[in-house]
């Protein structure tokens, strides 16, 4: 008895040495409290043009490195662009124009290209970036030893030549018309730093010097990479001083420190923009929203070499079984397009004449029917020859792409088709099923091409393992139109070669559209000078014009 | 003793060629390789300059001829270079001829790791200890249950959740801590001193959620090895002799109840040098459950194997260390091993 008192005694000397080591957690965590300066400033008013300030957003990888062609991830060429120039860029509505070239002639034959580069271009460190570079550039990317795997484009360049410092000329062996986008794509590297260099071991890579509006001022490992304001920009100053980008990799930390305005910008999701900012005008006060149309589109595609996918009218059926918009609202929550060709819609290679294939169930089982589907055994499953109108949807870990083949299944599954679906990791889905073609239907992604040549994609020639028609598609007219459109370089002509394009592949139905979703950027009110809405470049065509105006800067300090 | 060290680490290279070989076999199962995750599906890229870089890389050969290969490198302690990070070292800085420093991966993610990992044992020891005696000395009763209760809300409560919530209360609602990350921007300009203590804020909250999953464990190993204890005659016989309460808890049956512990802290070793994906995701930390999940992703296979090597090194280590703290502490263990 006497014991078990004791024991009481001592256990509430434990809780009370339990409770004051938690007093003293919750007091640390109070002496963090700092005092917040955002005493409500409407950052509504517009203001003059101000040069300086920060502008911080997030970044969702770490760049392996700066060197684009090398490096490959999203983020490094996001990082990068802002370093590097390229001879040719594409302005606001998606045109080709100068960058580094003031203008460019192609020849009579269409085989040779002249770029002259605008006069007294400079590298970050003042150095004259010249012809030189360029070559060196081009040089470098179709080196047998460059780890690169962007090569093809530049080797199809039989010649190159400096005739002068300003003048870098390009000969194909015959007149290849995405060769301007390529040249849109290669950032020049400075010949005098890498020139007796490893190009894919370089520091260069963590320590890059460019000619873009911005230069590396630090980089910390795993955690920010600061750009400054280059002096020696050989497009002009940019306003803002210098760009913060976070490496923040969970999208709602991300989130949460927007909302704590630690950042000023994130690409937002569907639920985000159109659920939670409706819901918070706290939000609203401090964040723009806007809405520009996304860089690829969402398809379900038909492996062409597989029964029953060969025939037109059970591809044709499918299309009509699915509700697109269904999809758009229900995934996207309606932020996003229905597609007809493989092009961003209101650019001018996406044909306006092309409409979707409509919701038109009826439609479909008549298409079945026709084909030979019927419900012979009765058990709510088509079947022709005894074998049920089964199969598989392959897909990647997307949470858009799982929950849109959710909707397409039951639609499926209402026309008398049994779906299955599969979901896997993307390097197993790569190797295991794309490039081995064993897969019935998938469901994936293509990007909305700014240069329109898709020759890669769906040219017959392109089946091969590891190439990229791996639905196995087929069509001696698009074979045809897919070449001459290699061949034309003028503009106009080309956009009726793959308006023409873009019909037949809607009539084949190799591939069910089922929606380009936008972009969805929201950026703090104290940026100004941002376009709404976004052309179709999006809002990034104009950055080096924002700016900041000086009371709505934060304290350099405060933000962390 | 010193030959029972010798042979127990003689024995530690063999079991290490093992490992490392059964890895590097299950490594090569997933389908799928770095040409495959970098860019592999752009269709500006080429097969033909994948099946280039896949030479480069000696992909292209057996995979017993690649383990070969790799077995000869790391005899010479050189874990290469990572195929994703643009040639980083995986392990250790390396200098190149012009003298820029590239930072090892591993180097730059092992003391991120290594110091939350210790500080939230840290953390857990100094609370899983008294709320494992308490729970022992009042078994059954209030403060027991509601301590058993407690802990395993923490073990089972999702810590990606808990996380979210409790950034959005000390971060966004109150501005007591930062949100994520590891340093404020602009910090490298304060003094030390300033720069630690901003440091710690950004790792409380990681701190406290592992803290918190991890208590579970340990006061309940503490909580039973007590009770073990204190039902010993042993400690009948320290009562009956009539020392002070206190001395009985703690000088007979704590010290006792603690040697199941060297076991855990000994396996926990290798611990240490792993994190969480998703706390350093969601947190913004640039550890090693990043490193080593980004790695797998992109088949990054130099990364995988020296991630592994070096875990399953620390691992066999750990247990070494284990047996001869044990040997140290307990005389029982000592005298069966000498004789």
């Amino acid at each position: 008895m006497f014991n078990c008192k004791q024991y009481q005694s001592q256990s509430f000397k434990h809780i009370a040495y339990s409770s004051l080591a938690g007093l003293l957690i919750i007091m640390t965590l109070s002496a963090c409290d700092q005092k917040q300066s955002t005493d409500h400033i409407d950052y509504n008013p517009t203001a003059p043009i101000e040069k300086g300030g920060t502008m911080i957003d997030a970044l969702s990888g770490e760049p392996s490195g700066l060197i684009a062609m090398i490096a490959g991830e999203s983020s490094a060429s996001a990082i990068a662009s802002n370093i590097f120039n390229s001879l040719l860029k594409y302005d606001k509505n998606l045109e080709l124009t100068g960058e580094l070239a003031q203008n460019w002639e192609i020849s009579p034959d269409q085989r040779t290209i002249t770029f002259h580069l605008k006069p007294n271009l400079k590298w970050a460190d003042g150095e004259p970036l010249t012809s030189n570079d360029v070559m060196f550039t081009w040089q470098t990317v179709t080196n047998d030893n460059t780890r690169t795997p962007y090569g093809a484009d530049y080797k199809l360049v039989i010649k190159a030549e400096t005739p002068d410092k300003n003048t870098f000329r390009v000969t194909y062996a015959q007149p290849y018309a995405p060769a301007l986008d390529s040249w849109s794509g290669l950032h020049i590297l400075p010949k005098h730093l890498l020139q007796n260099q490893d190009i894919n071991t370089s520091s260069f890579a963590r320590n890059p010097v460019g000619s873009h509006y911005y230069k590396l001022d630090q980089w910390k490992s795993g955690e920010s990479i600061s750009l400054s304001r280059n002096e020696n920009a050989t497009q002009g100053q940019a306003n803002i001083d210098r760009l913060v980008s976070r490496i923040i990799p969970d999208r709602a930390a991300q989130f949460l420190e927007l909302m704590a305005d630690n950042i000023d910008s994130m690409s937002l999701n569907s639920i985000q923009y159109a659920r939670i900012f409706p819901a918070r005008p706290d939000l609203n006060e401090k964040f723009s929203l806007y809405k520009e149309l996304g860089n690829s589109y969402t398809y379900l595609g038909f492996n062409l070499k597989h029964k029953p996918f060969d025939d037109i009218r059970v591809r044709k059926a499918i299309n009509y079984a699915i509700d697109k918009q269904e999809i758009i609202d229900g995934v996207l929550l309606g932020l996003g397009l229905p597609v007809a060709s493989p092009y961003k819609p209101g650019t001018r290679w996406s044909n306006p004449k092309l409409k979707p294939y409509a919701y038109n169930p009826q439609k479909a089982i008549e298409l079945l029917k026709a084909a030979g589907f019927e419900d012979h055994d009765g058990d709510g499953i088509l079947d022709k020859d005894g074998k049920p109108l089964a199969f598989e949807i392959l897909t990647n870990q997307n949470k858009e792409r799982e929950m849109s083949a959710v909707l397409i299944q039951r639609r499926l599954k209402e026309i008398g088709i049994d779906v299955k679906i599969r979901v896997v990791e993307w390097a197993t889905f790569i190797s295991r099923f794309i490039k081995t073609g064993d897969f019935n239907v998938v469901l994936l992604g293509w990007g909305l091409g700014v240069e329109p040549d898709q020759y890669n994609i769906w040219h017959s020639s392109q089946q091969a393992p590891g190439q990229f028609n791996f639905i196995g598609y087929q069509n001696k007219k698009v074979d045809y139109l897919l070449e001459k459109g290699r061949l034309e370089l003028n503009p106009d002509k080309r956009m009726k070669i793959y308006h023409d394009f873009a019909e037949i592949l809607l009539e084949d139905s190799p591939i069910v559209y089922l929606y380009a979703g936008y972009g969805l950027p929201t950026m703090h009110k104290r940026i100004k000078g941002i376009d709404n809405p976004a052309p179709p470049a999006g809002i990034g065509h104009n950055s080096y014009e924002w700016y900041i105006p000086k009371p709505y800067r934060r304290n350099e300090m405060s933000a962390n | 003793m010193l030959s029972y060290l010798l042979k127990r680490l003689f024995w530690m290279v063999p079991l290490l060629v093992g490992i490392s070989l059964i890895s590097f076999l299950i490594m090569h199962l997933a389908p799928g390789d770095i040409t495959s995750t970098e860019a592999g599906f752009n269709p500006k890229t080429s097969e033909e300059s994948r099946q280039k870089l896949r030479e480069m890389y000696n992909l292209d050969k057996p995979v017993v001829v690649q383990y070969g290969l790799w077995l000869k490198r790391i005899s010479k302690l050189d874990f290469g270079h990572s195929f994703a990070s643009h040639q980083k070292p995986v392990f250790w800085e390396e200098k190149d001829k012009d003298g820029n420093i590239s930072k090892g991966m591993i180097q730059e993610a092992l003391p991120i790791t290594l110091l939350i990992n210790v500080l939230s044992l840290i953390l857990i020891i100094a609370i899983a200890l008294p709320l494992g005696v308490i729970s022992a000395l009042t078994q059954n009763k209030l403060p027991d249950r509601a301590i058993t209760i407690f802990v395993f809300i923490g073990f089972a409560i999702p810590g990606f959740w808990l996380a979210l919530m409790l950034m959005y209360w000390t971060g966004v609602s109150h501005h007591w801590l930062p949100i994520s990350g590891l340093h404020s921007l602009g910090s490298d300009k304060l003094p030390w001193v300033s720069q630690v203590i901003d440091t710690l804020h950004h790792l409380t909250l990681p701190i406290l959620i592992s803290g918190l999953t991890g208590l579970a464990g340990i006061s309940l190993f503490v909580r039973n090895g007590m009770l073990d204890v204190l039902h010993q005659d042993y400690i009948t016989t320290a009562r009956a002799k009539g020392l002070p309460e206190n001395t009985v808890v703690y000088k007979h049956a704590l010290r006792n109840a603690l040697l199941p512990l060297i076991t855990i802290f000994g396996l926990s070793i290798p611990g240490l040098i792993g994190g969480s994906v998703i706390a350093e995701s969601i947190f913004a930390i640039p550890g090693m459950g990043k490193l080593f999940y980004d790695a797998v992703l992109m088949r990054d296979f130099p990364v995988i194997m020296g991630i592994l090597t070096i875990g399953s090194a620390l691992t066999l280590l750990g247990n070494l260390l284990a047996d001869l703290a044990y040997a140290w502490a307990d005389p029982r263990v000592r005298k069966g091993v000498s004789s």
